[in-house]
């Protein structure tokens, strides 16, 4: 029931711009994901949205409401820190109907709800503990309980699992995603992890240097990134970026990487859809997966030698030498050996990315 | 002559030279401190336990004898010396009372960033470092009725705030508020920037009132410190002694720390006057006690 738009949002520290023109609307219900690395203007947007931050141009809208003038108090938005920010002398309890006393309810109705609370999130045992007596996923749990005790109309979460060890990480994660599907709440959330935004995400909003890059369903900014930038920062393991050159050979376009002898073949419409960009300006991007290598020679596979090999349980990451540049080729496990064999790749057009590098813009090819 | 100092300071050279173990060095520290501690603190306290029990006149070459708790006694039942422990009482209450609020007061407008804050906080400070004679002496001159500025202000004309006996103890206490409100400034100042930023963003979030986080985050995590505040000023002012020597002469302020000096000084009655030294003592140290058990529970919170 809640929308959440901004719109021409500006943001300075001194003379730092934070944010620079940001657009962006929120629809209902949606988990909206804030990605990015730090310092890029994700937490300031996100404390802005809270009231916890003013901003210098442009207006923030719930429910086509301006509140950019107004306090946090009266946005009627919860928050769940990274910090968790439990008050540190009160019981588990009275953490969780903070809120509700502040508002000054009714002692049963208090009761009621924060109970009902503490079952959904499985801390009921807890309530009469002190924050300093609980493991950190308890303690996000509690926080969590906080915000959802008074049904706010949106949620804002800055990195709220960003404290806790790789395990309870992917705990809680499961556990963010389960309550927003059973409570559904508008909800932004801040995370530099890629991993987290993916799996939580409706859309994905990715800012760099208080600029927003792209916004997409995870889908579409992983298969296909607008630009550099989110191309690299999303997806791990990372996508290969070359400098490519792109020649017409016979009947099919030949991407040269780099500096490599010879090119990948491509289908001969890729010249037609680079429109012009065929040579000097251009990046290829890759993903991994997109690297198809097998052992033996086949139409269309260039030999290549492998350099080192990431064994990671359930794929591999191969090191591959083309020219002077590495391609990383994702196989299955054990597929090959260790550095300096043999084997023969190619790219899968479909896959393939080409950028504009002085731009850093996705030429938007699609093979 | 860095270099030289330097090294003198490695261990390598002389103190390992003079073959001193770590042991050695320590004892040297503690040694002086503790026989001085002995010297001037532990046996006069112990002595003048001894003095209570006796008729003791340190101005006079007579022999004393052993009177048992008869100084006690007399001086539990007379009904002076309780009249000025009422006076002391009342004059804790006030001062400690006025301090911890204008002290807290004044600690909440500063925390908070304006230009110049170190240097308004370093000023606020100074009565705190001023002697307390000093400072009895200038008050004596803002409270004097022919021409004291305060008279002028309150157009009380010749009434004298300090020279009444119903007002005295009161100018004495309005004296050190004003002197030892900073103290409690200080501390509360520690006590409120160690508050987390977060705690008040959360609470602003949770749709808290500015009084509602005041009495519900502020306070109850600035408390122990103003509980250390609090005993520190409770006991102090219990034990005034210069501030209102100085300022008046009037019998309706004769702490018990005045009477306690007429009855040794004055009088020489060192018997007596030990004896009355350590009822003050058992006081002073049944109220920190109590303050200090509440200190705990508010620590346990």
């Amino acid at each position: 029931m809640t929308q959440i738009e901004l719109r021409g949002v500006q943001k300075f520290f001194g003379a730092v711009q934070v944010i620079k023109d940001l657009n962006l609307k929120i629809s209902d219900n949606e988990f909206i994901v804030l990605l990015g690395q730090s310092g890029c203007g994700k937490t300031t947007t996100l404390r802005a949205i809270a009231g916890l931050e003013t901003i210098d141009e442009g207006d923030i809208l719930i429910d086509g409401k301006q509140v950019q003038h107004l306090k946090a108090a009266d946005r009627d938005i919860a928050m769940v820190f990274q910090s968790f920010s439990l008050y540190p002398h009160m019981s588990v309890y009275e953490n969780i109907a903070f809120p509700l006393r502040a508002m000054r309810k009714s002692k049963s109705e208090i009761d009621q709800e924060v109970r009902s609370v503490a079952k959904t999130l499985q801390i009921s045992d807890l309530l009469a503990k002190k924050p300093s007596a609980l493991s950190g996923g308890d303690m996000q749990r509690v926080a969590i309980g906080r915000a959802l005790v008074r049904r706010p109309k949106a949620m804002l979460m800055d990195e709220p699992i960003g404290a806790l060890d790789a395990k309870l990480r992917e705990e809680m994660r499961a556990e963010i995603k389960r309550l927003h599907i059973k409570q559904g709440s508008t909800t932004i959330y801040v995370t530099h992890d890629q991993i987290e935004a993916m799996s939580l995400a409706d859309r994905i909003v990715i800012m760099h240097e208080g600029v927003l890059q792209q916004v997409g369903t995870p889908d579409e900014v992983y298969s296909r990134p607008a630009n550099l930038f989110v191309a690299q920062f999303v997806g791990s393991p990372v996508m290969n970026v070359a400098d490519a050159a792109v020649a017409e050979k016979a009947s099919v376009a030949s991407v040269i990487v780099g500096d490599a002898p010879t090119g990948f073949e491509f289908p001969r419409t890729l010249l037609s859809k680079l429109n012009g960009h065929a040579s000097g300006s251009l990046a290829l991007g890759i993903r991994p997966e997109g690297v198809l290598i097998r052992r033996d020679a086949a139409d269309g596979f260039m030999a290549v030698e492998t350099q080192i090999v990431e064994p990671l349980g359930s794929f591999d990451i191969v090191d591959l030498k083309v020219g002077s540049n590495m391609l990383r080729a994702r196989t299955k496990s054990g597929f090959v050996a260790g550095p300096g064999e043999k084997v023969f790749a190619r790219i899968d057009p479909t896959q393939a990315h080409f950028f504009d590098k002085a731009s850093g813009k996705s030429l938007e090819v699609r093979l | 002559m860095v270099v030289s100092v330097l090294n003198t300071l490695d261990p390598q050279s002389r103190a390992a030279a003079r073959g001193w173990s770590d042991l050695t060095i320590r004892n040297i520290f503690i040694i002086p401190t503790v026989l001085f501690l002995i010297v001037f603190n532990i046996f006069p306290l112990i002595y003048s336990l001894g003095y209570s029990f006796t008729d003791f006149a340190a101005n006079r070459n007579v022999p004393w004898s052993f009177v048992g708790l008869q100084n006690y006694r007399d001086l539990l039942a007379d009904q002076r010396i309780w009249t000025n422990f009422v006076i002391t009482a009342k004059y804790v209450i006030v001062s400690v009372g006025g301090q911890m609020i204008i002290g807290f007061g004044i600690a909440l407008l500063l925390n908070r960033d304006f230009p110049f804050k170190g240097v308004v906080t370093t000023l606020l400070l100074l009565p705190m470092m001023l002697s307390a004679a000093v400072v009895g002496l200038f008050w004596q001159l803002l409270y004097s009725p022919s021409w004291g500025p305060i008279n002028y202000i309150l157009g009380l004309r010749n009434f004298g705030l300090l020279s009444d006996a119903d007002t005295a103890l009161y100018a004495v206490a309005i004296t050190d508020i004003w002197m030892w409100s900073p103290f409690v400034m200080l501390l509360s100042l520690a006590g409120l920037s160690a508050v987390p930023k977060h705690l008040y963003e959360a609470a602003a979030i949770d749709r808290a009132s500015s009084w509602y986080t005041f009495t519900r985050i502020t306070l109850p995590l600035v408390a122990p410190i103003l509980m250390i505040a609090l005993i520190f000023r409770t006991m102090e002012a219990f034990k005034t002694f210069d501030l209102a020597y100085v300022l008046s002469v009037q019998p309706t302020t004769e702490l018990i720390a005045i009477k306690l000096y007429r009855l040794a000084f004055q009088q020489w009655d060192t018997g007596r006057s030990s004896a009355l030294a350590y009822i003050v003592l058992i006081m002073v140290l049944a109220i920190t006690n109590i303050y200090v058990k509440y200190l705990n529970k508010v620590k346990e919170r």
